[in-house]
Order: C-alpha cells, then sequence, then structure tokens
C-alpha cells in the first residue's frame, strides 16, 4: 500500500529522514495487515474489561443510576474515573504507532461492554428499564483529549488542556441526554425529578436511599452554581487521573515489556 | 503417569462444567439470619407486619404495612442511630413501590430516626415481573445496616399485555418511567458510537499499525513524525474537521435539550422527622430477670418481672423479636403455627407486681440461628406486648442475658 507524505518543509531530506521513510512503507514478510487486526481486535476486550472495571470501581453507583447522576458529584468522579485507562491506551498507542487514537480507541471499547453490561446484566438477569441504568458515553470526551494530543504532541499539555476538556466534554455530552431525567414531577403531593422517581420506586435490594452520595447542600455552596465549581474541580481531579493512566502505561505496560526485550 | 495427570485435570474440570451448567436455584433468602442474633435482637423490632394480597397481577398493587421500633437496647458499638430507611427487599424491581408512608407523612427518602422511635410505615408496591417473590419490609440504619422485616411470597402473575408504568410529569404529559428519555439516550449513544469508529477507522483501515513500530522507536515522543510520513497534514485537516463535527453536535444536542425539556431541576433529597406516633400512656412496667435455653428441646425460658401499674387488668399478648412474634397461647391466635406459654397467668391485676415465666419451645431458634451461642454477647431480646381490657396497648423491651444453657 502506497503512503503519502508531506514534509513540514522543503529542504531535501537528510540521509536519516529518508531511511525513517523507507522503513515506514518497506514491506515485511511477516508483519503484514495480519497482525494489525490482531492487535486491534485482541486488544478490545483487554481495555474493554480495563476501562469498565476501572470506571465501576471509582464511580460505580454514579454510572448506574439516573438518580445518582447529579451536579456535584457525577461531575467530579465520573471524569477522573474514566480518563485513567483511555490515558494509558494513549500513551501507548502514540509511543508505539504514533496515532492519537487511544482515547477514541478505549471509549469506543468501554462503550460495547458498558451496554452489553447493562442489557444483559441490568436488563435481562436483574430486570432494571435501561433508562434507568445507561452508561455514561465517553467518546466525544475522547474524541477531544485525542485531538488535544494531535495537535500539541505533548503528553503535559493534553493532561492539562485535554483532561481539563474531558471533564467539561463529558458532562456536556451525557447532560444533554440526562436532561430528560431532569424534568419536574410530583412523587404523593412531593416536588422531584423523574430520576428521583426511578430510584424510588424500582427497588434496589439492600440498598437505603441514604446511601445515595449526591448534592445534599452545604453552606459552602457558591450562589447556588454548584456544577460550575464541580466542573473546575472535575476537570481538575481529571488531569490527575490522566497521569495515573500515565504511570499505568508507562510503568506497568511499556517498561516491563522493554525490560523483558532487552534481555534477548 | 501421563494418565493420572489427565485425570487430576480432567475431573475437576467435569465437575466444574457441571456445576456452572448445572441450573441455580433461585435465592429466595436475603442473608437474614447471616447477621449476629443478638444484633438482629437488640435494634430493630418488628410487629403487625402484613401484606394485603400475597397475588397480584402485574401493575396490581398491594399494601406492605407494619410497625417498626428502633429499641431502646440499640447497642452503643453501632453508633447512635439518627438517619433511617424503611423500604422493601426483594430480588430486583420485581415489584416498584408506589407510595411510601411513615407515621402517615409521605416518605419517599430517608427519615431522621433515633432510639426509641416507633415508625408505622405503609409501603404501596406493585406486581412486575411475573414470578414468585419473597418480599421483605427493611429497616436500614445509615453507619449501621439493614435489618429485615418478616417476609412474604408474592406471586406475580402475568397481565398479558406489556408492563407499563405511567406517571404524570408536572407538564401535565404522562410518561411511561420504564421508557422515558430512553430514545434520546439510543439516540447519543448511537451518534458517539459512529462519530467515534470514523475517527479511528481513519487511522487503522488505510495505515499499517505494527509496521510502524521501527520507525516510531527511533523518535522522540513529542512529534507526529510528518517528516516521514507517520502523520501527515491531510491527517491533521481530516481530525480538525472530526473535531468540529464533534463540537457541532454538542452544542446542538445542548439547544436541543434545552427546547425539549425546558423545565428541569436537580435531583431531590428530602429528608424529615416524622412526627411521633400517639403512644398509649405507660400502665406496666416489665424487665426479663433470667433467660434460660435448653437446646435439647429448643426452649427459651424467660422470667419476668412484671408491674402493672393502670387501672385494669393488663394481659400479655405475645413476645416478639426481630422478624418473630410469638402469640400467648390461649389469648391471641398462633402466628405461622408459633405462641408461647405464659405462667402462672398471662393477666396481670391492677397494681399487682408478679413474675411471669414465658416458655417458647420453637426449632425456629436455631433455624433462624437466634440464639447467641458462640456470639460475643449471648443476650435476648425482644418486645413484651400487653393490653388492658379497654384494648390500650403498650409494647415494653426486654432484655437478659442467657444465664444457663439448659432448662
Amino acid at each position: 500500500m502506497a503512503t503519502t507524505y508531506t514534509t513540514t518543509d522543503a529542504r531535501p531530506p537528510d540521509s536519516r529522514t529518508e531511511a525513517l521513510r523507507a522503513l515506514l512503507n518497506r514491506r515485511y514478510r511477516f508483519l503484514d495487515r495480519k497482525w494489525d487486526i490482531v492487535f486491534w481486535a485482541t486488544a478490545v476486550f483487554v481495555v474493554a474489561a480495563a476501562a469498565d472495571i476501572t470506571k465501576l470501581l471509582f464511580a460505580g453507583d454514579w454510572d448506574f443510576w439516573t438518580d445518582w447522576k447529579d451536579r456535584q458529584w457525577w461531575p467530579i468522579i465520573t471524569p477522573f474515573a474514566v480518563i485513567i485507562i483511555p490515558s494509558a491506551l494513549q500513551y501507548i498507542q502514540w509511543l508505539a504507532w504514533r496515532m492519537p487514537t487511544g482515547a477514541t480507541y478505549t471509549a469506543l471499547c468501554l462503550a460495547v461492554a458498558s451496554w452489553i453490561g447493562r442489557i444483559v446484566q441490568w436488563d435481562w438477569f436483574a430486570g432494571f428499564p435501561l433508562n434507568f441504568v445507561w452508561p455514561v458515553s465517553i467518546i466525544a470526551a475522547a474524541i477531544w483529549l485525542d485531538w488535544v494530543l494531535l495537535k500539541t504532541k505533548s503528553m503535559v499539555l493534553t493532561s492539562l488542556i485535554g483532561g481539563f476538556g474531558f471533564a467539561l466534554i463529558l458532562w456536556f455530552a451525557n447532560y444533554i441526554t440526562l436532561a430528560p431525567f431532569l424534568q419536574p414531577m410530583e412523587w404523593m403531593g412531593l416536588p422531584m425529578t423523574v430520576a428521583d422517581v426511578q430510584g424510588i420506586e424500582y427497588v434496589r435490594a439492600q440498598t437505603p436511599e441514604y446511601l445515595r452520595m449526591i448534592e445534599h447542600g452545604s453552606l459552602r455552596t457558591f450562589l447556588g452554581e454548584t456544577q460550575y465549581v464541580s466542573l473546575a474541580f472535575g476537570g481538575t481531579l481529571a488531569v490527575a487521573g490522566y497521569w495515573i493512566g500515565q504511570a499505568i502505561a508507562r510503568g506497568l505496560a511499556i517498561w516491563p515489556i522493554g525490560r523483558y526485550i532487552k534481555k534477548f | 503417569m501421563r494418565r493420572i495427570l489427565s485425570r487430576l485435570f480432567v475431573v475437576p474440570a467435569i465437575a466444574l462444567a457441571v456445576l456452572l451448567l448445572a441450573p441455580a436455584p433461585s435465592a429466595n433468602a436475603h442473608g437474614e439470619t447471616a447477621q449476629e442474633a443478638f444484633l438482629r435482637m437488640g435494634t430493630v423490632s418488628f410487629w403487625d407486619v402484613k401484606f394485603s394480597a400475597t397475588e397480584v397481577e402485574q401493575g396490581e398493587q398491594l399494601k406492605v404495612t407494619g410497625t417498626a421500633k428502633i429499641l431502646e437496647t440499640w447497642p452503643e458499638q453501632l453508633g447512635e442511630p439518627e438517619l433511617g430507611f424503611i423500604g422493601v427487599v426483594a430480588p430486583g424491581p420485581v415489584v416498584i413501590i408506589k407510595e411510601r408512608k411513615i407515621n402517615g407523612a409521605p416518605a419517599p427518602h430517608a427519615i431522621e430516626v433515633h432510639k426509641g422511635g416507633v415508625y408505622n410505615f405503609e409501603i404501596t408496591i406493585a406486581g412486575r415481573r411475573p414470578g414468585r417473590w419473597h418480599v421483605h419490609p427493611i429497616f436500614g440504619i445509615h453507619g449501621a445496616g439493614s435489618l429485615l422485616g418478616p417476609g412474604q411470597y408474592i406471586e406475580v402473575k402475568e397481565s398479558g399485555k406489556a408492563f407499563t408504568n405511567p406517571v404524570k410529569l408536572a407538564s401535565g404529559q404522562v410518561v411511561d418511567l420504564e421508557k422515558v428519555g430512553m430514545g434520546d439516550v439510543a439516540f447519543w449513544a448511537v451518534v458517539w458510537l459512529v462519530v467515534g469508529l470514523v475517527w479511528l477507522l481513519y487511522w487503522i483501515v488505510p495505515k499499517r499499525t505494527v509496521a510502524r513500530l521501527p520507525v516510531t522507536s527511533q523518535i522522540p515522543l513529542n512529534t507526529d513524525g510528518m517528516e516521514y510520513g507517520l502523520i501527515t497534514k491531510r491527517d491533521h485537516k481530516a481530525m480538525n474537521v472530526i473535531m468540529a463535527v464533534t463540537l457541532v453536535l454538542l452544542a446542538g444536542g445542548w439547544i436541543y435539550q434545552a427546547r425539549a425539556y425546558p423545565e428541569k431541576m436537580p435531583q431531590q433529597v428530602l429528608r424529615f422527622e416524622p412526627e411521633p406516633v400517639a403512644m398509649t400512656p405507660s400502665f406496666v412496667q416489665a424487665k426479663a430477670t433470667e433467660v434460660r435455653y435448653d437446646d435439647a428441646t429448643h426452649t427459651v425460658t424467660m422470667i419476668v418481672d412484671v408491674k402493672n401499674t393502670g387501672t385494669r387488668p393488663a394481659t400479655l399478648q405475645g413476645f416478639t423479636t426481630t422478624t418473630l412474634t410469638f402469640p400467648t397461647a390461649g389469648v391471641a391466635e398462633p402466628v405461622d403455627g408459633r405462641s408461647m406459654t405464659v405462667s402462672p397467668s398471662p393477666t396481670v391485676a391492677p397494681g399487682q407486681a408478679t413474675k411471669l415465666t414465658l416458655t417458647i419451645s420453637d426449632h425456629v431458634w436455631r433455624e433462624e440461628r437466634l440464639i447467641p451461642i458462640g456470639e460475643s454477647r449471648m443476650q435476648i431480646t425482644g418486645v413484651l406486648r400487653f393490653k388492658d381490657d379497654a384494648g390500650a396497648e403498650n409494647f415494653v423491651t426486654v432484655q437478659s442475658f442467657i444465664t444457663s444453657l439448659s432448662a
């Protein structure tokens, strides 16, 4: 397959550049497209599992139920929980293939895994209506993260600009789908949201309502604009989460492989 | 040797396969007997729990009513009870809760509670999933855990039509709570999936992946390798377009939700302290002084000092502990075949102070793991129910250490 490449300046390329260009276009006898398919296809399961487990571990109930998707804790906890593995994959795929795809790839794997989990486990097996247990989508936020990496070519800048924006876009994208569940209604004469009523009516065995960690109000609230403070804090935590992902990629994924290869 | 080894692996493998493939029986208990007996008895007591029906169609309603009391004997190691939640436990949302009243007031969420508090609950549930389900009332205390009330099997019969759960929004629109908002959720899930796939496929379909490693391993991390053809200007342009489309979709989605759902509010947390129930003035005092247990006959014998401080004869109606009630034989009808004998007489005259001997012989002490033998606090707790001849009732909590393990 012919590869089109463009140089950044008009000067003739030096010998090293020429050599690397040639290397990029070199045809290998055994290193063909089959290995590409093997990589992308087999990684789906590992990446989906890693991303889903990380999300469940850190964001758990905030991602399970509509009545937990509040304006205080949801924008803080969720971005932190779901940026870790995209960050790790972003590093790995950028380092290995120079492709700004790690976050989006993870987001797609996570979307498929989450939806399979919600449909099979939560709807078919446990019997919860899907509109109560839908998972967040991180794809739009992941595209942003990959795009920032492509533009900045820097993990530091991606963590700061991309990580913060990741939290904002995550909230914006998912607030669109949450909106119908924030419509007001009455339950036994008391005003509450559709999401609240879902939380009351659909029995969550042995999960008393007081375990729900959502906005309860505080004397320290900022003119009632809790969500903006939460978004800012969530963005900051996402930056921290990004570096946890980087540590996982650099420390657990890349470094041991490098050590192993060096032995030969 | 090979034969032995292969058997070593094959036999457990077959056993595991059988175990995994065998149909699992449905779980009908909720771990109630796993909690320590002295804590189950000394924390919350349920009485008069009734289910208005045991068989309903999908969507048909029934009421679960009863009384739960946070006993005065609430142990100090569990902390002071301050926040509680009375609900129902079932194997998932097989039933839905349509109303919940505590002491007559609507109580959608947790309530403020205190030691000695008495809570009359009335929970209206509706059948949702066809089947035979074990349903309990439950009282959760924040920081301590949950205590189950007496359970009941509920048969939910198929109604023959798809189950719906219509609710009325503040706007007046009636929606099905089972499906509301799902169209938006599904639409955006697909939209983002498509956009994400376009981004990903742009990179992985036309470009080789693994073959890039020999080049990327020789260049610094903070470069896009444009001079070698790893990432091209065309790639940048394409990604800019997809990013722009993403932002446009976000903006469009935001405008859509603002127009489609103009009325929104944050999720609510409705907490309050229920009005105390009207209690009859105390007319009887009781104190357990001794409890013996005979394992051979499964018999609990309790000696109780009782004083009638009222002006009317008071009769001991029964003894309640955890989810169990033992009515006095000859005074009240047995519950689930259970009763207790009281000697010399369950009736105490006005002003009389007497010593009553309560005898309960029942396998349930063992079956429900209610005798706290082997636990760190061998203590029996329960509520004695007295009634005078005018119908007034007193509920008195009694507690005593087990003083002997034989009759």
